[in-house]
């Protein structure tokens, strides 16, 4: 059993203070489960609470396996020992797979495979024994490969937008939130306090390959999509993605000596991990209140809820803002350090790096515009111009309880957005903890000044524009957005003469999509990793089906050849 | 003396066994098999005089009077009721299924004669040639389509079974007996269920049933 408390002598162990650690005798004999809280799980804590009491009052709160859920992710937060985290992390899936299966079969079936698959992979890693090199490096793997598929890191991502859509709002908000954090926590976890020893760079290669193709893949789909809740969690791949890109940065450049990088990289990751946590809990409720007023998320039956929902569409706006990462947003520091991790990082290593990282840059820069394209069409056509159905058009404003929850993560979001720099100040402690050498640097962004700036200069200008402008009024036939007169018949006009969400992604779909997804916008991973284990499994069972069904005589036949086989292996190796 | 009179009872039986192989019609098998059993006894009878074991001689009267005697009349009693007199089997080549025969021989040898090299030498060859009748029961269990045949594949094998244990000095009289009595619950139990598939189909060819089972049952 390897704990990361001092009195491990492995490569694992950290200097801790013995005295916040809490041993519970209950679990497996003679070891009990150990509670320890440390900078880096109290900031998930910090991360988790606010989403789970948005949840809870967004009314989820009367659901037994949602506390169950939660509880799950607090232990596995809280752990102090490989048991404990372990326990914690398949509760959490457990739970969660039978919220999934409360929306629906086929999703959560694909999902509790996966989570299946990252148990395998945990459950070996992290009680294998870290001795040499070799065994760290395949500990790091499986823990790749078991977190990632958690999180929905490409290529194990194809899930996500399947399963987090599945369940009620408050439960996707938690899965799209909370629940991949709790995977990269686990990543960030081993790979930084316990196989710190044994890190090497190439780690931290894997992980930026990985988090690059998922923010390419998570942002294109994001903006292909029409269901709300799909589209959201296609962005969650991304946002998943962009962590990961800046914790493999941190990675790399920690095992090869570069103190002002691995911090930089490091600030990157964390930060969006925090504002990840705001925003996008808040825009999962604010579609679970668009499903209950009009009865669909999909955008192509939407429009105009800004009318009826002026609060909701308020709210939404906060939150794709920050989904943009568009500056003044909460998104916008993380990327903003995020990409001068990467330019950074470029300076590092010898050519290849150079242009790799280059690439790099180009693919978070295509991620960030299309994560833009994907927030404008949520807002453009499903909360402005006109109602593109009678359910949409009727739509009455949201209750108050998850207006209340939004409105709490909306809140908590300001200062994110306003005052990074003092975030990340707060962030200190974490970053000294995961890479103890790191010297950080003040931000170099400080957007409250800067909106001051702004609100005055634009106050300024209507001042100016008031006091010396052109006097005199004339009529003019305002602007509709370009619709024609609405038809007799149709009150709130004709739906098809404004653009679909369909056609709005359309120019986007036919220059980029066809190279990078499939046909049809089918996901990549589904094509190449999926589709293949199906095919295998398909002929795994025609086998089984073949061997069911063989004559007596053939049975018979194959004892024998297997028998005669067998005597010639034992007649040759003895007597060769 | 002892040792090249038990080699040439187990080559008698192993050439039998062989020329069980080779044979198409039931009535010669029946024969063959009877032969195999006679010499069986023999090499039991002369077994339990070389080690003055008595164990060995009740093993000798068993197989006289179950496998030299009432097995084989009833038998031919079954073929008999069956009509089989000119059933002739056509599974495989049976210079094919020689040749088969052949290369098992030459694994059962090379399996035993290395393994066993601690062990008084005469005993191994002794070992060897069990090893190989049992193969050969084997291969004409595998081989074979007739229900029939099957069975005498099978109960040469336990032939090559019980050649194997009066030929180890120490071997447990129980082990053997009751090798015979499960042989011949073994029978009992195939006779009844011939008698089934021969109202069934008409026929003792156990095609008619695989075919039954491809198509899924």
């Amino acid at each position: 059993m390897r704990r990361w408390l001092p009195d491990d002598s492995g490569p694992g162990c950290y200097p801790y203070p013995v005295t916040n650690d809490l041993a519970l005798m209950v679990g497996l004999p003679g070891q009990g489960v150990h509670l320890h809280l440390d900078a880096l799980s109290l900031l998930f804590l910090c991360i988790l609470a606010p989403q789970i009491l948005a949840s809870a009052v967004a009314g989820m709160r009367a659901s037994v396996t949602f506390w169950v859920f939660c509880a799950g992710m607090v232990l596995a937060l809280a752990a102090g020992d490989a048991f404990t985290l372990i326990f914690g992390f398949e509760l959490m899936s457990a739970a969660s797979w039978l919220l999934v299966l409360r929306g629906d079969q086929k999703p959560a079936t694909f999902y509790i495979a996966i989570a299946i698959f990252s148990a395998a992979c945990l459950i070996p890693a992290v009680f294998l024994p870290a001795s040499s090199p070799v065994s760290c490096s395949i500990a790091f793997i499986l823990i790749a490969l078991g977190t990632g598929a958690k999180a929905g890191l490409a290529p194990l991502h194809s899930w996500l937008p399947k399963a987090h859509p599945a369940p009620p709002a408050g439960v996707s908000a938690i899965m799209s939130g909370g629940m991949v954090k709790i995977a990269l926590y686990v990543l960030i976890r081993y790979s930084f306090i316990i196989l710190t020893g044994a890190a090497q760079p190439w780690w931290g290669v894997v992980l930026i390959i990985a988090g690059v193709a998922s923010v390419v893949i998570g942002a294109l789909r994001a903006v292909l999509e029409t269901e709300m809740k799909t589209m959201l969690a296609c962005s969650t791949i991304e946002h998943v993605g962009l962590i990961t890109v800046g914790l493999g940065i941190a990675l790399r450049a920690k095992a090869m000596g570069d103190p002002a990088l691995t911090a930089v990289a490091l600030q990157a990751a964390l930060l969006c991990a925090v504002a990840h946590g705001l925003f996008k809990p808040l825009l999962f409720l604010g579609a679970g209140e668009v499903k209950h007023s009009t009865g669909t998320t999909s955008l192509n039956w939407l429009g105009g809820l800004m009318r009826g929902q002026p609060r909701l569409g308020g709210l939404m706006l906060l939150g794709a803002a920050g989904m943009a990462a568009i500056p003044f947003g909460p998104g916008f520091a993380p990327e903003f350090l995020l990409l001068h991790a990467v330019i950074g990082a470029a300076a590092t290593g010898g050519i290849l790096a150079r242009i790799g990282f280059t690439f790099v840059l180009a693919a978070l820069g295509l991620g960030a515009a299309l994560a833009l394209g994907a927030a404008v069409r949520l807002i453009g056509i499903g909360f402005l111009g006109r109602p593109r159905s009678l359910h949409a058009a009727s739509a009455e404003d949201a209750r108050p309880g998850p207006l209340f929850g939004m409105g709490l993560l909306a809140v908590l979001m300001l200062p994110v957005a306003l005052l990074p720099g003092q975030v990340l100040a707060a962030l200190v402690p974490v970053v000294s903890q995961l890479a103890p050498q790191a010297d950080m640097h003040p931000l170099a962004y400080t957007p409250l000044p800067l909106l001051l700036l702004a609100f005055l200069i634009a106050t300024a200008t209507g001042f100016v524009l008031h006091r010396f402008g052109v006097r005199g009024t004339r009529e003019v036939a305002p602007w509709n957005g370009g619709f024609g007169r609405a038809p007799a018949w149709l009150p709130f006009g004709d739906p098809t003469t404004q653009p679909s969400a369909t056609g709005f992604a359309q120019p986007i779909s036919r220059a980029i999509a066809k190279a990078v997804l499939g046909k049809n916008g089918t996901d990549p991973a589904d094509a190449w990793l999926i589709a293949p284990i199906q095919r295998l499994h398909l002929r795994g069972v025609r086998l089984a089906e073949r061997i069911r069904r063989a004559t007596i005589r053939q049975r018979l036949g194959v004892v024998f050849a297997a028998l005669v086989l067998f005597l010639a292996a034992l007649g040759l190796a003895e007597g060769g | 003396m002892t040792y090249s009179l038990a080699h040439l009872m187990g080559g008698i039986l192993l050439l039998s066994t062989f020329l069980l192989l080779s044979q198409r019609r039931l009535a010669a098998m029946i024969t063959l098999y009877q032969l195999q059993a006679l010499t069986l006894a023999a090499a039991a009878f002369w077994q339990g005089y070389a080690q003055s074991e008595i164990n060995l001689y009740l093993t000798g009267i068993i197989t006289l009077a179950l496998k030299g005697l009432l097995l084989p009349l009833a038998l031919r009693e079954i073929v008999h009721r069956f009509n089989l007199r000119r059933a002739v089997e056509t599974a495989m080549p049976m210079a094919l299924a020689m040749l088969l025969g052949v290369g098992l021989i030459g694994i059962a040898v090379l399996v035993v004669l290395p393994s066993t090299m601690s062990a008084v030498s005469l005993t191994r060859e002794d070992l060897a040639i069990a090893l190989s009748v049992v193969l050969l029961g084997l291969l004409v269990m595998t081989t074979r389509r007739n229900a029939l045949a099957q069975i005498i594949g099978f109960l040469s094998t336990e032939n090559g079974l019980v050649l194997a244990a009066i030929g180890m000095p120490g071997m447990p009289f129980v082990a053997e007996f009751s090798v015979a009595l499960l042989v011949l619950l073994a029978f009992l139990v195939t006779g009844i269920f011939l008698l089934r598939i021969r109202e069934h189909f008409d026929t003792l060819d156990v095609t008619g049933i695989e075919d039954i089972e491809r198509r899924g049952r």
